[in-house]
């Protein structure tokens, strides 16, 4: 009975072993190629920067707009310069006809036109509604926004005077006609991202987009590689003593959760530190959602790197998938728009609910309860591609210690031969 | 000359041979784009997202309360889903993503209004996602004006004005809106004519730098060389024939899907958007030779290439406007064709502007095929000497 305990710890502390030397080995074929040390360092060092600068400016100031008065009266000068006060818009030209207006449209010297109709002054003094006609530009969504929150910033406002200074001219006391005009008061609040700018809307989802990214890419390079170098271009290399499978894969991931934790440091720290991206969410909570992200990650890279069969396999195979899972995360489109069969590919990918996690914890404030729906699906996604990490890897430890009992009763060239390598 | 073209045609039969040796070949050429393709084609099906989920929170619960909540139902944008007794339960439903935004009416709405006390209603929406974000603010800022305007009507018939004078100065200023030279403001133009190209020109240079970089990996060159009579030129122009006349199917597929199953608007004749295709295709080819002779080691040039394939998605200014970046990144912007596409496409083909507003992109994406003369020689030198192949070390 003693005995026994001895030898399931002894087991227990020979498989630490195994697994710690197999995590140093990925180490050392990590560090030592230059392609993938670039992949997993230079990008997602230079790419959070990158587009820092990129969308430095964050929302689109003084759009310039042609204003076509044809009313020429003191109103619509004034209508022009409110306009023009406007942080959206900047009036780039006036007293110019509509020809020359969507002239200077097509040749992009202005991206919208506003046209302030010849009765303008007319309508207001006899107390009749005139319309102002904005054309937008619709090459840029940001550019129709700015144009529409401009236009009918003014028009409301304007509006709103005249309507005050009739009713008074009617009799009202100004708070009655003012009450009148405007029954309950409307407040506007943009949760998250207050000011609407670009790169805090953007960035988030980019970073966890390429921790996910890079690390499945860097796998399965890693995993071609392996592939390329191995005579028989077994996965696992064919070593006297058959490798336990958890051990083979606890190591591995380790060397890649080492590495992407001190990453998630400056990517998730030090980034949005430095550029003022929402930063609610606190030490611990980050944690728990990026734990099971790189987890789950990691796992599902390594199940998906048996497929690769060579170096630039991964590459070729996975790297388009960047940019459809940035809209499968449900950032730019509604979720409630998508389709059952997109919500459901949606939750094969551990990028998915952390980009959603991340900028409800980061931006929204919401606690780990509050995001507790996208912790557990990663957990359940850690947990999955655990498993088929370890079924795959298992049967590629299984195929490789058969080549070596093989190699006992039969050449290589045989053996080659018979797992289809030519040559 | 005649023996130039049958050369050509040699390494091509070549290609297509090596093409159809391997899975991933046709993995990357075939299948994957096709996919990306119906992916996004039926992603935004709907054009306008519609039905995104909203709260009400009614603390007044009188017939008035009940009517804006109503109202805010009906939009075509916004459904409400839940009604929640507190502000605090609706912001918290909010930041687990469960709704969109929310709507706080106030205690004493009702009597408020009726005693001209001005209540106040406030409305809350998630802004960090952009679109969802924006149209939730548009959505609610009209609906809430339109009640405001309704009120404001009914106070005025109680003061006896007449019908006519009322309409008119509820709204004294009316603005009409118009989306130049496209009468749709449809979110999947914006995003599905871009996006699809960008999927495309990842496959082109991908494929393009794979295609002539196992050929280096592999010690194939020579072969490929003989076969060309040792002209590079003739060598790559067999080559990359295949995947020219492949990619401009496939692009001419998606101009189907965008123009005639998704019906965006096309102003322009089929001539100039197969032009416009098809000197897409070629730019990316031709940059994709310009990587690998650059780096002819396939791992790096591979890298680079989709260093540059991804930034395209930033830089070609589809989501945050080139004007609006900092200047370097304007200028850099220039050399990303799909850049140039994209200002066909919104000038040209979408907003049915003469070809000559638009001539200039057409001319930036010839000036592209230049770029591989300036590594033809280092090219061919690594297809003759195989100077950069990397060392395996088989255990």
């Amino acid at each position: 009975m003693k005995n026994k305990n001895i030898n399931i710890f002894r087991q227990i502390i020979e498989g630490f072993s195994h697994a710690f030397r197999i995590w140093m080995r990925e180490f050392q074929l990590i560090f030592s190629d230059v392609g993938v040390m670039i992949l997993i360092f230079a990008v997602p060092l230079i790419y959070p920067l990158l587009y820092s600068f990129i969308y430095y400016p964050e929302v689109v100031r003084d759009l310039p707009i042609a204003v076509v008065d044809l009313s020429h009266s003191s109103d619509s000068r004034q209508f022009t310069r409110d306009l023009d006060a406007t942080p959206d818009l900047k009036v780039a030209t006036t007293s110019i006809s509509m020809e020359e207006a969507i002239s200077m449209f097509k040749n992009r010297k202005v991206r919208g036109i506003v046209q302030i109709p010849k009765t303008f002054s007319k309508d207001i003094a006899m107390k009749r509604q005139t319309t102002i006609s904005a054309y937008a530009d619709m090459e840029f969504f940001l550019y129709y926004k700015a144009l529409m929150t401009g236009a009918s910033f003014v028009s409301l406002e304007t509006g709103n005077q005249l309507q005050i200074k009739n009713l008074m001219n009617d009799g009202l006391t100004e708070r009655q006609a003012q009450i009148t005009a405007e029954p309950f008061k409307m407040v506007d609040n943009a949760m998250a991202n207050q000011a609407g700018g670009f790169a805090s809307y953007g960035i988030p989802a980019a970073l966890i987009l390429i921790i996910q990214q890079t690390l499945i890419i860097a796998i399965g390079i890693l995993a071609g590689t392996a592939r390329e170098r191995h005579i028989f271009g077994t996965l696992v290399p064919m070593d006297r003593k058959k490798m336990g499978t958890f051990r083979l894969v606890l190591g591995k991931a380790a060397a890649y959760f080492t590495i992407y934790a001190l990453l998630c440091i400056y990517m998730l720290g030090i980034i949005p530190e430095w550029f003022g991206y929402g930063q609610s969410a606190s030490l611990v909570e980050l944690i728990a959602l990026i734990t099971p992200f790189i987890l789950s990650s990691i796992f599902m890279g390594l199940t998906l790197s048996v497929i690769f069969k060579n170096r630039e396999s991964a590459m070729m195979l996975y790297l388009f998938t960047s940019i459809p899972l940035l809209f499968l995360s449900g950032i730019i489109w509604p979720l409630s728009n998508f389709s059952t069969v997109w919500l459901a590919v949606r939750e094969i990918f551990p990028s998915s609910n952390a980009i959603f996690g991340y900028i409800k914890m980061n931006s929204l404030g919401a606690t780990i309860f509050e995001t507790r729906k996208e912790i557990m699906s990663l957990w359940i996604q850690t947990g999955v591609y655990f498993l088929t990490a370890c079924i795959t890897y298992g049967y590629q430890v299984n195929f490789s210690a058969h080549l070596r009992r093989e190699l006992a009763s039969h050449s290589y060239r045989e053996i080659r031969k018979k797992i289809g390598i030519v040559g | 000359m005649k023996s130039i073209l049958i050369n050509i045609w040699k390494v091509a039969v070549r290609e297509v041979n090596r093409m159809t040796s391997r899975g991933l070949y046709i993995l990357v050429v075939l299948v994957l784009p096709v996919l990306s393709i119906l992916f996004f084609a039926s992603l935004f099906q709907e054009g306008v997202p519609t039905k995104m989920p909203i709260a009400i929170v009614d603390l007044d619960q009188t017939a008035s309360s009940r009517k804006v909540a109503r109202n805010i139902d009906v939009t075509p944008v916004s459904t409400v889903t839940e009604n929640l007794q507190s502000e605090t339960e609706a912001m918290s439903e909010l930041r687990a993503g469960n709704i969109y935004g929310f709507v706080v009416i106030p205690k004493n709405f009702q009597s408020d209004i009726l005693a001209s006390r001005q209540p106040v209603i406030s409305y809350y929406y998630q802004n960090g996602f952009l679109i969802a974000g924006g149209l939730m603010q548009n959505d609610l800022t009209l609906i809430l004006h339109t009640l405001s305007g309704g009120i404001n009507i009914q106070k005025r018939e109680a003061m006896g004005q007449p019908e006519d004078y009322i309409k008119s100065q509820v709204q004294p200023i009316q603005l009409s809106t118009h989306q130049l030279f496209n009468p749709t403001a449809n979110y999947s133009v914006y995003i599905s004519t871009i996006v699809l190209p960008i999927m495309l020109q990842l496959f082109i240079l991908l494929m393009t730098v794979y295609s002539i970089g196992i050929e280096i990996k592999e010690r194939t060159s020579h072969e490929w060389l003989r076969l060309s009579n040792k002209s590079i030129f003739t060598a790559i122009t067999g080559k990359l024939l295949p995947y020219t006349v492949i990619f401009f199917i496939e692009m001419m597929f998606q101009n189907f899907m965008l123009y005639k199953v998704m019906q965006i608007p096309m102003n322009t004749s089929l001539g100039w958007l197969m032009i416009g295709s098809f000197l897409f295709v070629m730019a990316y080819q031709a940059i994709g030779v310009f990587f690998i002779g650059l780096l002819p080691l396939m791992r790096h040039s591979l890298n680079l290439a989709a260093f540059y394939g991804i930034l395209a998605l930033t830089l070609c200014g589809f989501s945050f406007p080139i004007e609006a970046m900092p200047p370097v990144f304007q200028y850099w912007a220039s050399g990303f064709p799909v850049r140039h596409y994209m200002h066909i496409f919104q000038s040209q083909i979408l907003a049915g502007f003469e070809p000559r507003y638009s001539i200039l992109s057409y001319l930036y994406l010839v000036l592209f095929f230049l770029l591989p003369l300036t590594i033809i020689n280092r090219l061919k030198s690594a297809l003759i000497y195989q100077t950069f192949i990397e060392n395996v070390h088989q255990t």
